[in-house]
């Protein structure tokens, strides 16, 4: 594959593929969609075969498009060890999103539409976590926005069109700080070196006074902390996972919501090192109050979809709180805990839109046990709410576990909180597997149900058979990002310490 | 100061794109006097040939620099890009032009050379530092442009629109030209160039005319507080001819100011970046603002004319090469999205009781699914979503705004951009989410859609691939900055 440019082939297939439909039949137009997702999704797992495990802090698959040669700008792409899981979630992810949305009674009407969108949105992921020019990145963080707009806006719940907007503006608003810091970075760049550069490895060797340093690492996190999202700037998310179609919200939870703490890792810690140490108890704090807060939240819901979309809040405090703990156990587990919650917040969104699919309701008090009724259905549930929850041999375990052992390197006090934290986000999850196990259907509602099978059985075993691997082989994702963790805090430690 | 005494025969040379088209509008003035009626096609196939040979001898000649006339008229590329895009402009209006007059009865042969005329002086406009060459230019478009408005003579609207625009034009032109002669005794020359540069005693005396000057220019480009013309001579003016005055207007009335930017002087640096800044932010809000409340989709699109002049106007307080590329950029961007929605106006009002109502945008992609396609991709331009022109606009004026250290002009732009989203995800959302009142069938002739296509295409690819535009924008504007 030495010379392959797979990064622009798997982002113009789906690009193809979009503009094959816009041609075809209405019918036609999921089996174009399922086909090029599974060829992006096949040649991922191919290219594993390529990538070299031992130089994974090292950019491959590198390819460079100059776009303005006098501001340096580049359609410069690569994926290194973080990158390319998250590309590999992304590919998995989007598969496993459209063959649900194949068979999900909400997507009924507009198919073209719909899977144009979702074709698109696969795109421009891909570009997120590939680009490495900061404005490349930028662009592609911002397209995600239109076809998600759209896909919870026309074929969402009852609240859709309200939800929609709050999603596209809480983001749009807060992204444009991330632009001001990306024009920022890059005029310094020129005040620096003479010339303007939005590239990445350029402007990693930008030097900056402290203040104006921790203003930058401000101006980011303004756009990734409601993105996370942390928790004041999380109102957005509960509305847009809650409304949007079941394949809309596993999309916006498993990858979405990845964005934001992958470029928190990519772009706060490794360009504003000093900041990011000066900041640490604060964000580490701020993480641990997230998975607190978000863990009451959640419990306190009705709708599932709420319960499952505050879930993810809760998650992602694990994810920060991890990775601004800079040593390797927390960057460890925040990346493991990154690709364990796509997994299992995909499974769980499809869970809630399966048994709508049966009882054409989203209240936890209508769930009531109705899940016993369907024995397969009922294994991967349980298997995907452990998972969740952080039992040992779960995909989550690691994230939890390794958190928890990166806190104790700096105090007891500081890992005792992370357990507390770990404590409540066991807790919601208990409350909903005994709503959906162990509560008993009321006598004469009892509807007949079918069980999983077919596409949604295969969309839902793409989740939980990668959760088993995370949760008994961790190592096999280790292998992907230890080379890069160990590089990036050489990097902290050369910059602040020096 | 001497060329004023030396006694040279005007170079043609430099002005032949002028000449070309000044000489297409006496054709069309003659046939209109030799036709009882005159052949519409005719008439556009005239202004369009001479408008092809204007702007083949614009791109024969790009790099042409000089002056001419005594300095009256001066070309460089600056000049040459704004008049490339203004014929281009003028040109597409043609292509819209007719059915819409067609279908409300308004068909006169004063349309063509009117517009020709207006073309003519705008180009004038965009080449000139000579502030008498400047008050004729603005002059001849400003009648042009009140004309063209009160064209729709059985309309009330158009004519009051038309009133408006009147009185206020004229106390801008009153007021520019009391600026000149306050600069005029400042310094005893015309050139700006000369008058920007010249130390004398009365400081007053330059601040006075330069403040008068520019509010003159303000009430141009709707500026707030010098605003209030512009909203209803756009609602009133016939659609095709708003899409004209935002995109053409925008960028005549915007050049002479452009110019002034490298003359920008250490010691009132502070004041310029001050006031435009200041004049800049409050524009900027109270536009988004006030759009945010419009229920008629042709005002509103006006009002984000306004809060556009306001972005514009940012990049033009950082007086530094950075920020006149972003600021030619950005205007040559918004002259296309500008022109772009007015013009899916035009062609909806061709749909029995349109009224521009929003809540008629409702399920509009039922009925004209790649009509509102343009127009979602023009809506998001404007609001700045990648990659599109209006993006690059946006991205390079925050790069300006960050390069000089403008911090709270920066913060008080990510606001009024913020409300602006409300509006423009409103009319996408209305179009595209809600199930429809009642469909309806709209002839769009195949030449009307290739041209609305092309505008969306252009806007797309100007964005994705900025580098076809950005040369001709660097170069003209580190030129500028050349004394």
């Amino acid at each position: 594959m030495e010379g392959f440019p797979l990064l622009s082939t798997s982002m113009l297939a789906p690009l193809i593929g979009s503009f094959i439909i816009l041609f075809l039949r209405e019918e036609i137009s999921k089996w174009v969609a399922s086909i090029t997702s599974g060829f992006v999704f096949l040649l991922s797992l191919l290219s594993l075969f390529f990538f070299d495990f031992s130089k994974a802090y090292k950019v491959q698959f590198e390819e460079k498009y100059t776009l303005i040669p006098e501001l340096n700008l580049s359609l410069h792409m690569g994926l290194d060890g973080l990158s390319y899981v998250m590309y590999l979630l992304t590919t998995l992810v989007s598969l496993s999103a459209i063959l649900w949305s194949t068979r999900d009674h909400q997507i009924g009407h507009r198919l073209k539409e719909y899977y144009i969108w979702f074709l698109l949105t696969e795109t421009f992921l891909i570009g997120v976590f590939a680009s490495l020019d900061l404005m490349v990145f930028y662009v592609f963080y911002e397209l995600t926005l239109v076809p998600m707009f759209f896909v919870i806006g026309i074929w969402g719940y009852k609240l859709r069109m309200y939800s929609a907007y709050k999603f596209f503006i809480y983001i749009f608003v807060s992204s444009l700080f991330l632009l001001l810091g990306i024009v920022s970075l890059a005029s310094v760049h020129y005040k620096q070196f003479g010339k303007f550069s939005f590239n990445y490895f350029d402007l990693l060797k930008n030097t900056y006074p402290l203040e104006f340093e921790v203003f930058m690492f401000l101006l980011f996190l303004i756009a990734f902390a409601v993105k996370t999202p942390i928790v004041p700037f999380h109102t957005w998310l509960p509305d847009a996972h809650g409304e949007a179609p079941t394949a809309g919200s596993v999309v916006l939870a498993a990858i979405l919501l990845k964005m934001g703490t992958y470029a928190l890792l990519r772009f706060n810690i490794s360009l504003f090192p000093e900041a990011s140490v000066f900041l640490m108890p604060l964000m580490v704090l701020w993480g641990i109050f997230t998975i607190v807060f978000a863990s009451w939240f959640t419990i306190s819901q009705s709708n599932v979809k709420r319960f499952v979309a505050y879930s993810s809040v809760s998650h992602m405090g694990f994810v920060v709180t991890g990775m601004f703990l800079l040593n390797t156990e927390g960057l460890k587990a925040s990346i493991t805990e990154m690709f364990a919650h796509g997994l299992t917040s995909s499974a769980l969104f499809m869970m809630a839109g399966f048994i709508y699919n049966r009882l054409h309701s989203f209240n936890m008090q209508a769930l009531r046990g109705s899940i016993r009724f369907m024995p397969v259905f009922a294994v991967f549930v349980a298997i995907t709410g452990f998972s969740s929850m952080g039992l040992p041999g779960g995909s989550s375990f690691w994230g939890k576990f390794l958190t928890i052992v990166g806190a104790r390197e700096y105090t007891l006090l500081l890992a005792f909180l992370v357990i507390v934290g770990a404590f409540f986000s066991a807790v919601y999850v208990l409350y909903l597997l005994k709503t959906l196990y162990l509560d008993t259907k009321e006598e004469g509602r009892l509807i007949h149900f079918t069980d999983i099978r077919g596409f949604k059985l295969l969309a839902f075993f793409l989740m939980v058979l990668p959760m088993f691997m995370v949760g008994f082989l961790p190592f096999l994702f280790f292998a992907f990002y230890d080379p890069y963790i160990k590089n990036l805090l050489e990097q902290i430690a050369s910059k602040v310490g020096g | 100061m001497e060329q004023l005494i030396k006694l040279e025969l005007p170079s043609l040379s430099l002005i032949i794109p002028e000449l070309v088209v000044l000489l297409t509008g006496f054709i069309l003035f003659t046939l209109d006097l030799v036709y009882k009626r005159l052949n519409h096609a005719l008439a556009i196939t005239v202004s369009l040939i001479g408008y092809l040979i204007a702007l083949l001898f614009l791109f024969l000649n790009w790099g042409l620099k000089g002056e001419t006339f005594y300095g009256l008229y001066h070309r460089d590329g600056f000049s040459s890009l704004m008049q490339a895009f203004m014929i281009l402009l003028t040109m597409l209006t043609l292509g819209f032009t007719h059915a819409y007059y067609k279908q409300r009865r308004s068909t006169y042969g004063e349309f063509y050379y009117i517009l020709n005329f207006a073309l003519v002086s705008g180009m004038f406009l965009v080449s000139s530092y000579n502030l008498l060459a400047l008050y004729v230019a603005l002059e001849a478009v400003s009648i042009s442009f009140y004309i063209l408005t009160a064209l729709l003579r059985s309309d009330f609207n158009s004519k009051e629109g038309a009133f408006k625009y009147l009185m206020l034009g004229g106390l801008s032109i009153a007021l520019a030209s009391y600026g000149a002669g306050f600069m005029y005794l400042y310094s005893g020359s015309l050139d700006l160039r000369y008058i920007l540069t010249h130390v004398a005693e009365n400081q007053y005396f330059l601040v006075l005319g330069l403040v008068l000057f520019l509010v003159g220019f303000a009430i141009k480009i709707g500026a707030v507080p010098f605003h209030f013309w512009l909203p209803d001579a756009y609602q009133g003016a016939p659609t095709p001819i708003t899409a004209y005055m935002a995109s053409v207007g925008k960028l005549a009335f915007f050049a002479p100011i452009v110019r002034l930017m490298p003359y920008v002087q250490e010691h009132f640096a502070y004041a310029w970046v001050t006031t435009v800044g200041i004049i800049s932010a409050v524009t900027m809000l109270y536009g988004n603002l006030t759009a945010l409340v419009q229920k008629d989709v042709k005002r509103l699109l006006a009002y984000s004319s306004i809060a556009h002049s306001g972005y514009i106007l940012a990049g033009i307080a950082v007086a530094k090469v950075i920020g006149l590329k972003a600021v030619i950029y950005f205007l040559l961007a918004y002259a296309l999205m500008g022109f772009g929605g007015f013009m899916v106006l035009a062609l909806l009002e061709r749909v029995p009781n349109w009224e521009n109502r929003l809540e008629q945008f409702s399920g509009l992609r039922f009925s004209v699914p790649w009509l509102s396609l343009s127009f979602m991709v023009i809506l998001l331009a404007l609001l700045g979503i990648p990659p599109t022109v209006g993006f690059v606009g946006k991205a390079l004026v925050f790069m300006a705004l960050s390069f000089e250290g403008l911090w709270w002009l920066a913060f008080i732009m990510i606001i009024a951009t913020g409300i602006s989203t409300g509006y423009y995800l409103r009319i996408t959302a209305l179009m595209f989410m809600k199930e429809p009142n009642h469909t309806f069938d709209l002839s769009i002739s195949g030449g009307e859609r290739a041209l609305l296509l092309l505008i969306t295409f252009g806007i797309v690819l100007l964005g994705a691939v900025p580098i076809i535009l950005w040369n001709f924008v660097s170069l003209s504007a580190e030129n500028l900055f050349v004394r």
